[in-house]
């Protein structure tokens, strides 16, 4: 054959040939260029995203720390409970798993179904499940159902203290009450346990599992003394019963260093089922926006959370101002005729025909209005709102509890005569019991604004490590003078006056009587309230009753203040045999 | 003349003559195949089959078989297959039809025929048999390649059997190589240039307009769409269709993306304990590249490029036009096989079905291309050495 064109052609199809080798290279250096891609700049990327897939995480509960009281009694434990979860790719038996765990559990089928047929590496059916129901379930002995013990929160004394030491939501984290504001130091650290899976979560053992061991949460040692806080609950649940009340709130402290000895209010609801209204309401009736509007009413702490007038206990407010200002002196005297005139109004005194001639400590012992008022009137409104100010009546008293309500007050330019004058006698705005007692508090201690508190330390489960909080102190609010002198007149109202049914023998106690009605004004509905402390002259425990809405009898002089005498004539020797001078 | 003749009685003394780097080349990717197939499928062997060598039993079983057919093709002077040609492509077909009747079902297409314990997929006997059909035809067209009629009847000629693989047995993938194996005989064949760009560019054109009116059904109503659009729509955007045609692409991704530089070690990828189905097929590319790192994956490229690169010197010294068309059509298929599987394993291109030569699990194969080996070791055997 033609040897020429055979060499013609072999010369052109071997460049081809080359170049066909070189456009292979070209696309092998496109493609090695991916892989750098990938394998250098994407791998962290993919590696976690592997990572993810291949490891199938569940974490351990860390037990979270315990709330103890004075006396070192837990207030809040923690018990095993279990949490029951599924392994979607372990399941064999997918019909009877479902039907275990409904008949087990109390669940809905479509709820169970939804969860066990969900492709996920591991899902949560339910937690703080009972000890014998999870080993119940373990016996059955399913494929793909994981029992894991943990802990559930306890509360040893059910409803005692219920609004004050909160509840623990399905993770163990706070809802409410301490629990919530000391959530960082109870809450501990979950640990968790990775183990590596192959698709159909298998562990692969040669990978063995990573543990992370959970912290456990540390203690809180709390102010409040269990011993105080149930003989209040008594004292509060009977007085409820008796003056057929809505509700009671009695508060105990310290008004030397803010501590909260007791803090009741009636009805409490029990800790351990937070989430079950009481028996007197259908609960099945109601839309869960309702149901949620009625728990939420059922958690309020009303000493913190609600405000109210205050009525006649805020004349030591006014009468601390009047004294400090130098409006008043003691000795200064009034005449009551049973009114007076502000402005065009005619404001009555509760007593109808007037308490005649009288000096400022007989008007403080009768809480004669046109005393207060013509007090008030002397300050002025400019020096009154200030000192409403320096006592600290316009900032929260910053109390470790949650949803502490501020106080409700006309602003500075609103006030005129009529305002001041009903001011003066505690009407017309609005503040929280706490508010009153720690004012008062300061007031009788000194002039030292104390923060009220209940947590006093955190420590771990051995006591080491422990961390006491210290709480801010305002000195000076009033002077030790104007302070020493109304120690002398509430004792003079507790011992001669409207608050003589607060008495208690053998104690020198101070105190002062309050009867306001409630909103809007002539519903008939009233709050009675009391405000004692003792000892009258070098005051170590300072309490509020106050009684919403009772029937029959609602002034404050004849319900409230025995509540508070009843109180101390069982809790003053109780504190003097704890030695309770900690101060 | 006469020197020719006087070499050829030299090399025809030389019996033992081999393309020694070729040869080994093709045995390395033999052993790290046979390596990886147990490295991939050990575990999911085990599972299924209770062996966990059950995989690299078959894939070692297909080699010897396949080395064996080589091993006799190479000893066999390749003219001897010319006459075979026409038969070979009538074979094709017909091997492909009895799909209809006879066909197995596996992974939701039909694509293997059985002869008692064999199997065997007619894809890749029609790869074989277009390779030598076309390089016979070119030859007997001599000049008219430069025609015209001659270019368009070369392109012509591997349509009905990769319409026929495409249609019948689901394999985008095998007509698309039956069809690039064509085009670069011809290229390699024509001294035209300009006629291949222009059909490049309108390859090029023709993939983007597929894309974009994909894309825009999508965003007007995605279920209107068929299964290769939506792994086109997989291909853009793999993490949005994880659970369904994306899978496999980003467990890939997954698998490449975690080996790193340096990978995790020979026998240790995770994505082979099941997160990766079938690792030892398709995907195999991902599982080295997870266990050797971006090393192992460049090394695998490199023998491939070193695999191609001996074929062209072969080719370029064959001792007739019929003997490179050979070589050529045997790179062709290797080469765009090589790249396309890489590239689906690095979602480069939309995900299609494409083993990686001498290393996926699978017996045809395997066989096949060891007997295409074959072929290219004969042809080596007919050089003089004086050329090279």
């Amino acid at each position: 054959m033609t040897q020429e064109t055979s060499h013609l052609h072999k010369t052109y199809h071997r460049s081809k040939t080359v170049t066909v080798m070189f456009l292979c290279l070209l696309v092998f250096a496109v493609l090695m260029g991916r892989l750098v891609y990938l394998m250098v700049f994407q791998s962290e990327y993919y590696t976690m995203r592997a990572k993810e897939l291949h490891e199938r995480e569940r974490s351990i509960k860390a037990a979270r720390g315990r709330i103890i009281d004075a006396n070192g009694k837990v207030l809040a434990d923690n018990k095993t409970v279990c949490t029951i979860s599924v392994i979607h790719s372990q399941i064999t038996d997918r019909e009877e798993v479902i039907a275990v765990l409904c008949k087990e559990l109390g669940l809905s089928e479509e709820y169970v179904r939804k969860r066990v047929e969900k492709y996920s590496s591991i899902e949560k059916i339910k937690s703080n499940v009972d000890k014998s129901i999870g080993d119940a379930i373990r016996s059955y002995d399913l494929d793909g159902v994981k029992v894991d013990e943990d802990y559930k929160r306890y509360y040893p004394y059910d409803s005692l203290g219920s609004k004050v030491l909160g509840f623990t939501g399905g993770d163990n984290q706070g809802i409410i009450g301490l629990e919530v504001i000391y959530e960082e130091y109870l809450q501990g650290e979950a640990g968790t346990i990775l183990t590596v899976t192959d698709a159909k979560g298998v562990e692969v053992a040669e990978e063995g599992e990573e543990r992370v061991e959970p912290v456990e949460g540390q203690d809180l040692y709390v102010s409040l003394d269990m011993n105080i806080q149930s003989y209040a609950t008594q004292l509060a649940m009977q007085t409820m019963e008796t003056k057929g009340a809505d509700s009671v709130s009695i508060l105990v402290m310290n008004p030397q260093n803010g501590e909260i000895l007791a803090m009741v209010n009636v009805p409490e609801f029990n800790l351990n089922a937070p989430y079950t209204l009481p028996d007197t309401v259908d609960s099945d009736s109601l839309s869960e926006e309702k149901k949620q509007e009625l728990l939420n009413g059922m958690w309020r702490n009303g000493c913190i959370n609600d405000t109210y007038e205050p009525g006649s206990t805020f004349k030591i407010i006014t009468a601390a101002a009047g004294l400090e200002s130098g409006a008043v002196k003691p000795t200064d005297t009034f005449n009551c005729p049973g009114y007076i005139m502000v402005e065009d109004r005619r404001i009555r005194c509760h007593k109808v025909g007037g308490h005649g001639a009288e000096d400022f400590v007989q008007g403080t012992m009768n809480s004669c209005n046109p005393v207060f008022i013509t007090v008030g009137m002397r300050i002025g409104v400019e020096r009154y709102y200030s000192y409403f100010k320096q006592f600290g009546l316009l900032d929260r008293t910053g109390i470790d509890l949650p949803g502490e309500a501020g106080t409700i007050m006309h602003n500075v330019e609103n006030i005129g005569p009529v305002e001041l004058a009903t001011i003066s006698f505690g009407q017309s705005f609005q503040i929280t019991p706490i508010q009153l007692a720690v004012t008062a508090s300061s007031i009788v201690n000194g002039g030292r604004r104390v923060t009220p508190h209940f947590g006093v330390k955190v420590a771990d489960a051995d006591g080491s490590n422990s961390h006491v909080f210290s709480y801010p102190v305002r000195d000076n609010v009033v002077s030790e003078e104007t302070s020493e002198t109304m120690r002398y007149i509430l004792e003079q109202v507790v011992a001669e006056g409207s608050g003589k049914n607060g008495a208690v023998e053998g104690y020198r106690v101070g105190g002062k009587t309050a009867t306001s009605q409630t909103l809007p004004r002539g519903s008939g509905k009233y709050i009675a309230s009391f405000l004692g402390f003792a000892p009258a002259d070098n005051p170590q425990v300072l309490a509020v009753a106050i009684i919403n809405n009772p029937q029959g009898t609602y002034y404050g002089g004849q319900i409230a203040a025995p509540v508070v005498r009843q109180l101390f004539e069982n809790i003053l020797p109780y504190l003097e045999k704890m030695d309770y001078n900690r101060t | 003349m006469a020197e020719r003749n006087s070499s050829r009685r030299r090399q025809s003394n030389n019996e033992n003559f081999m393309d020694y780097s070729l040869l080994f080349i093709v045995l390395f990717l033999l052993g790290f195949g046979l390596i990886m197939v147990y490295s991939t499928s050990s575990y999911e062997a085990n599972l299924e089959w209770g062996d966990s060598a059950y995989y690299l039993k078959k894939q070692l079983f297909a080699t010897i078989l396949g080395l064996v057919a080589m091993i006799f093709v190479a000893n066999i002077p390749y003219h001897f297959w010319e006459r075979f040609a026409v038969i070979g492509y009538i074979v094709s077909v017909v091997l492909i039809l009895l799909i209809i009747p006879f066909g197995r079902e596996s992974h939701g297409a039909k694509r293997w025929l059985y002869i008692g314990p064999l199997s065997l997929q007619p894809a890749e006997v029609a790869k074989l048999c277009m390779i030598l059909f076309l390089a016979s035809m070119i030859c007997t067209m001599g000049k008219q390649i430069r025609h015209r009629k001659g270019f368009w009847m070369v392109l012509l000629v591997p349509m009905p059997i990769a319409l026929m693989l495409w249609r019948i047995t689901q394999n985008l993938s095998s007509a698309i190589i039956v069809v690039g194996i064509a085009v670069l005989m011809l290229f390699v064949s024509c001294p035209d240039y300009k006629r291949f760009i222009l059909l490049a560019v309108a390859t090029l054109a023709g993939a983007v307009v597929v894309v974009f009116v994909v894309v825009q059904m999508a965003a007007n109503q995605a279920d209107s769409l068929d299964f290769r659009g939506a792994r086109i729509l997989a291909w853009l955007d793999p993490e949005a269709y994880a659970s369904g045609k994306g899978f496999q692409t980003i467990q890939a991704l997954y698998a490449i993306g975690s080996g790193g530089v340096l990978g995790k070690g020979l026998g240790q990828s995770m994505q082979k304990l099941g997160f990766l189905p079938e690792a030892q097929n398709d995907m195999i590319f991902s599982i080295i590249c997870e266990e050797l790192g971006l090393f192992g994956g460049f090394a695998v490229i490199i023998m491939f490029i070193l695999l191609i690169w001996r074929c062209m010197v072969i080719a370029n010294n064959a001792p007739d036009l019929f003997g490179a068309l050979l070589v050529v059509g045997v790179l062709g298929h290797i080469a765009i096989q090589v790249i396309l599987n890489i590239a689906v394993v690095t979602n480069t291109i939309p995900n299609t079905g494409i083993s990686l030569p001498f290393i996926s699990y699978g017996g045809s194969s395997v066989m096949f291309l060891l007997i295409e080996t074959g072929l290219v070791l004969s042809v080596a055997r007919g050089i003089r050495l004086k050329d090279l």
